[in-house]
Formats: structure tokens, C-alpha cells, sequence
């Protein structure tokens, strides 16, 4: 009965008009950038952060969570009308999608995204609603060693779940750390590379980098790239689909929620991979795999299942330990704590409306981008049909203002265009910036807990292994290591990622 | 346009031996303490070690499997994309959020070839018009669109 009752207070509070009304427009907006390739959900909610200041911290979160989620819905329209990802998390979709499109089954493949996402979205939710404040009163045991470890962990996941070579991913990773150390260190007061510049004592701000690298640094590879003459599919009708469409979906769409749920808690998971993975499931188990890639239903049904459910669960690590899981998962952080809320397993106890709220809305959002994503998938459509050219220089512009307002100060700025540089050159350089970023939010908080682990064991590292929970996890990332070595697993590691691109 | 044949393993490699290197001499006396009490120069050190030790596997590594190119520089987008933010935040509180916006969007609009004067300007005080409504007006960011 206590779940049912924590779920009312969660609809109570994500049904108060306000809340309504800031979900909806966190949908909107998340579906506008999912459509146009190019704005992606961290730059969006880097700009947004700022603004979220004035509102209360529910209202906050659950715009902010809808322009993550709603993203996923927006990207695969781009994905199967224009055959270009409006999302990195639609890329798969592009493959089948537009090829059922091609065959004048656009509204087919439209719906089967929407639905399959829905259907996924409620799975999440309720994903959610049962694991978070299980593993909230789990970490509540959590001593630094175990969050030591824990961490280890999710840097080590981050790693075989990147894109492209490992030892790459692990010098981002350790690059993120070291960007992480400028500022005055907390235990000594000693200035650590911040070059005199006063304003880097406190370090420099998540979403001034994540702005320069996924604002900035993508807009100049997306120009280096040029415009290449894409086919527009403008016929989608036919959006409601017949039983038999329904019937072959359902399976596939459970699949991929199954697959989206598990990576997306994950840290380095997310979206992205969680719809990779997916097709290569759905190809693998397919009867006759030679239909993918002509325009196989179960190619959008399972890959759009699995970034959705992904990006919701991505929450569940947020909201009871406090770790982000990606990027977009550290500015739900700073969200928070420019409310003076702390994510970890206090939250569920301590802000239960919000948390609750949180849930409720999803599942509400959810409804909305059903709505927003099929009967009116022709709005989002004729977005599509404004050109680059006069996207790109309004991308700019409003990540500039956006990296701008955070702290009023033109040095943010600078450090943003010096990180577009830093993005573009990552790009060239086929290193993914994703394992750089999620170095730069854990790396204080594991030199913190390392500290203060080895101060309550008098310097004997043999702490990590003493606790049952940090060995837990310290075993888990060896197997994973472990893992990477295996040849056969390091091979298909390979496939589902280069398959998909070439 | 600018084509460069080095492998991206060498070119990635340099970059981690150089700036774990620069990271090792600049934080040379950060105090490193001990394991029970870590001074402030403990985990640098650590993580900037690793990193020159990386770089110098891709280094070694670049010589014995070549791997992908770079490829081509997009050296006009990569330019006027720069100079147009840089000198956007040079502007925003000297000169007010209008002009700085004005050199962004053409400075943008030039790093692509197809420069049209009317669209761009077209542009510009469409987005000027944007940022005023929203982000001045509407959500009362402390923007100045003018200073004298």
C-alpha cells in the first residue's frame, strides 16, 4: 500500500498545473531539439540551467527530465523522415526507418516509434518506482570506500561501453579527472592549476565545458562535414497502425525495454548504446536477418524501446547514490544543487514530493510526447524543413547567452570557445569527449572519498577489499576488464558499433 | 581545408604525454603528503602519471599499426565558429548583447560558403529580436542590449 500511496503523492504533485505546465513545455522542448540535428539535450539543458534558478526545484527537475526523455521521442522523426539522426541515440533508427519510409510506410514507422517508446517510457517508470528507494536504502550503508569503489566501477563500465578504443577512453577519462583538480583543493586550500585566474579557484563549471564541447565543438565538425543533398520523405500518412503491425511490435519493444533499462543505469550506457545494442539483439534473433536494412519493423520498434527506457533509468544511479550515469545526469545534479539539494540516498526520504513527482511525470510526459509525436508530427516535420545554414548560427548564439548567464562573466565564455577547439580537435581525433566529462564530475568525488577511506584505515588500502560491498564492486569491474580482454567479446564489441556506421 | 596524414593514435598519444607531462612540472610542489594523509599534490600526480604512461602506449603503439589518418581540417567553420564566440564574449558587457550578437551571427554565417548579406542580417535581427523577448524581457537574464 506504501508504494501506492508514495505513487498518489507523485501524481499529486506532477498533476499541480505548474508542474503540468513546465513538464509540457520540457516535452516541447525536448522534442524540438530531437528533431533538429545538431542541438542535442546537453547543450539545451546547459542553457536552461540558469533559468531553472526561479522556479521550485520539482518544476525544475521535471522540465529538465522532459527535455531529456522527450529528445529520444524527437529523434527518431528526423531519423525516418530525412534519413540523419536528429539525436546520436537515433542513429540505428535512421537504418530501417527510413527504409520503411521509402516504401510509403513513413506513418508505420513513425508510430512504431512513438509506441514502442511509450510503452518503454511506462515500463521505465515503473522500473523506477520500484528499484529507487530499494537501492536508496541499499546506499544508505555506503561508506567512502564502497563509494570508492563503486566508482571505479562506473569508469571502468564507462570504458568497454565507449565508442572506439579503449585506451583512448581511459586517457579522457583521466584528462576529465585532471580538468576536474583546477581549483582550490578543499583540504588544504591549495590552489591547484588555476594559472592565477581567480575565477578557476572554484574550478571550472560542468556546463560552460559541456557547452563548449557539444555546442560549440559539434557545430564546427557538423560544418567541416558539409551539406550533403538528403532525400525528404513528406508522405506519412496512415500514422494509426493495424493489429498485426501492434502484434509484431509488442515483442521487440519488450525486448529493447528490457535491454534500455539495464544499460541505462550504467554509467557511459545511456541512450546510445542501449539502442546500438538493441538492433544487434533484434538482428541476431531475427528468423530472417536479411530483412534489416530493407525496412524491418522490429529495426525501429526495439532500438526506439531501448533509448527511451535508457534515458529514463539513467535516473535511478542520480537519484540514490548521487552518481551521474553521462553528462545530461551531472547537470540534473547542479539543477539540484542550485536548489541546495544534494542527489543521494537521502533524497527519496528527505524530498519525497520530489522525488515521487519526479516518477509521476515521466510516465505523464510520456502521454504528452504520444500526443505530441503523432497527431502532430507534421509541425515537427515542416521544423525539418529550415536549413542548417540558419540553425547553426541560432545554436550558437543561444549557447553563447546560455554559457554567459550562468555566472555573468565573459571568462566563461572564452573558456567555452576554447573548448569548442578542444571538441573539435577530440572529433578529428576519433576520441569520444562522453568518458571525458563523466571523468571531470566523478574525479573530485573520487579523490574525496579515496581520502577520506584511507584516513579511516590509517593508510591500509586494504579497506577496499575488507568491505564486502566495495569488494562487490571492485570484483565486478576486474570481471569487466576481464571481459575486454576476452577476444570474442572485444570483437563483437567492435560489430555492433562499426556494423551500424558503415 | 587542411589534410593531415598522421595517425590519430600518434597525434592522441603526444597530446597525453604532453599534457600529463605539463601537469607533472606545473603541480612539481603541490605537497604529495602520504597515503593516511594525502596532500593536495596525491592525486594529480596519480592521475597525470597515468596519462603520460597512455600517451606514451599510443605513441609506441602508432609506430608498429598506423591506424586512421586525420583526415581534413575544416580550418574556415573552425576559425570564423571561434572568432565569433571569442569575440562575442569580449563584447556582451562592453558593448551590450546586440552588437556582440551581430558579429556572432555573421561571423558564423561566414565559416559557411554561401554567405548572403540580406539573409544573414535577416537572421541576426530576427534572433536579436528572440533573445530580447526571452531571455532579457521574459526570463529577466541581466543582459544589457546596449552599452554606451
Amino acid at each position: 500500500m506504501e508504494f501506492l500511496d508514495n505513487l498518489g503523492l507523485g501524481m499529486s504533485v506532477a498533476l499541480a498545473p505548474v508542474n503540468l505546465l513546465y513538464g509540457f513545455l520540457g516535452v516541447v522542448l525536448g522534442t524540438i531539439i530531437g528533431v533538429l540535428p545538431g542541438l542535442g539535450p546537453v547543450a539545451t539543458i546547459s542553457i536552461l540551467l540558469p533559468v531553472t534558478f526561479t522556479l521550485q526545484p520539482q518544476a525544475a527537475m521535471i522540465m529538465l527530465a522532459g527535455i531529456y526523455y522527450g529528445a529520444q521521442y524527437g529523434g527518431s522523426t528526423t531519423a525516418i523522415l530525412v534519413n540523419l539522426p536528429g539525436e546520436s541515440s537515433s542513429v540505428v533508427t535512421c537504418i530501417d526507418g527510413y527504409q520503411m519510409a521509402r516504401q510509403g510506410k513513413a506513418g508505420l514507422a513513425l508510430a512504431t516509434a512513438a509506441l514502442a517508446s511509450f510503452l518503454a517510457g511506462t515500463i521505465a517508470t515503473f522500473v523506477i518506482a520500484f528499484a529507487a528507494p530499494a537501492l536508496a536504502e541499499f546506499a544508505l550503508e555506503f561508506g567512502p570506500a564502497d563509494y570508492f569503489s563503486l566508482m571505479i566501477f562506473g569508469l571502468v563500465a564507462a570504458v568497454i561501453l565507449a565508442h572506439g578504443s579503449v585506451i583512448k577512453a581511459i586517457g579522457m577519462i583521466l584528462t576529465g579527472i585532471l580538468l576536474g583538480t583546477i581549483g582550490i583543493d578543499a583540504n588544504s586550500s591549495v590552489p591547484r592549476y588555476t594559472f592565477h585566474i581567480p575565477q578557476f579557484g572554484d574550478g571550472i563549471d560542468f556546463a560552460v565545458i559541456a557547452m563548449g564541447v557539444f555546442g560549440i565543438g559539434e557545430t564546427i565538425a557538423n560544418l567541416g562535414r558539409g551539406a550533403e543533398a538528403r532525400e525528404y520523405i513528406k508522405n506519412y500518412k496512415g500514422l494509426w497502425p493495424s493489429p498485426k503491425d501492434l502484434a509484431s511490435i509488442v515483442a521487440p519493444a519488450l525486448r529493447g525495454t528490457a535491454l534500455g533499462s539495464a544499460l541505462g543505469i550504467l554509467p557511459g550506457g545511456g541512450p546510445v548504446l542501449s539502442s546500438f545494442s538493441a538492433y544487434a539483439l533484434e538482428k541476431k534473433i531475427a528468423r530472417e536477418p536479411d530483412r534489416f536494412g530493407r525496412g524491418a519493423i522490429e529495426g525501429v520498434a526495439g532500438p526506439e524501446a531501448a533509448n527511451n527506457a535508457a534515458a529514463q533509468t539513467a535516473f535511478i544511479p542520480l537519484l540514490t547514490l548521487g552518481l551521474p550515469s553521462s553528462p545530461v545526469m551531472a547537470l540534473m545534479i547542479g539543477a539540484l544543487m542550485m536548489h541546495g539539494l544534494h542527489a543521494g540516498p537521502q533524497l527519496v526520504r528527505e524530498q519525497p514530493d520530489l522525488f515521487w513527482g519526479l516518477v509521476a511525470s515521466m510516465w505523464i510526459g510520456n502521454l504528452m510526447l504520444v500526443i505530441l509525436n503523432l497527431p502532430l508530427v507534421g509541425i515537427w516535420a515542416k521544423m525539418l524543413t529550415v536549413p542548417y545554414r540558419l540553425l547553426y548560427p541560432s545554436i550558437l548564439l543561444i549557447c553563447c547567452i546560455g554559457v554567459y548567464s550562468i555566472h555573468n562573466d565573459t571568462l566563461d565564455v572564452v573558456i567555452a570557445s576554447v573548448f569548442g577547439l578542444v571538441g573539435y580537435v577530440l572529433h578529428r581525433l576519433q576520441c569520444e569527449p562522453a568518458p571525458m566529462l563523466l571523468g571531470f564530475i566523478l574525479g573530485p568525488l573520487i579523490e574525496e572519498h579515496l581520502r577520506r577511506a584511507l584516513l579511516i584505515s590509517h593508510g591500509d588500502p586494504m579497506i577496499f577489499v575488507d568491505r564486502p560491498i566495495s569488494l562487490t564492486f571492485l570484483l565486478l569491474a576486474g570481471a569487466l576488464v576481464l571481459l575486454l580482454c576476452a577476444p570474442m567479446i572485444r570483437s563483437t564489441r567492435e560489430r555492433v558499433f562499426v556494423e551500424e556506421e558503415s | 581545408m587542411l589534410r593531415i596524414r598522421l595517425s590519430t593514435d600518434l597525434l592522441t598519444g603526444l597530446l597525453f604525454l604532453a599534457l600529463g607531462g605539463f601537469a607533472i612540472i606545473y603541480g612539481w610542489n603541490y605537497p604529495v603528503g602520504s597515503a593516511v594523509r594525502m596532500g593536495p599534490g596525491y592525486y594529480p600526480l596519480l592521475v597525470s602519471c597515468g596519462l603520460a604512461l597512455l600517451g606514451t602506449i599510443l605513441i609506441i603503439r602508432s609506430f608498429f599499426l598506423p591506424g586512421e589518418t586525420i583526415g581534413t581540417i575544416a580550418l574556415r567553420p573552425l576559425l570564423f565558429v571561434l572568432i565569433g564566440t571569442l569575440v562575442f564574449g569580449l563584447l556582451v558587457e562592453r558593448t551590450g548583447f546586440v552588437l556582440a550578437s551581430i558579429v556572432l551571427v555573421f561571423a558564423a554565417r561566414l565559416a559557411d560558403r554561401d554567405f548572403r548579406f540580406t539573409e544573414v542580417a535577416l537572421l541576426a535581427a530576427l534572433l536579436i529580436a528572440l533573445i530580447a523577448g526571452l531571455f532579457w524581457l521574459g526570463l529577466s537574464l541581466p543582459l544589457k542590449p546596449f552599452v554606451f
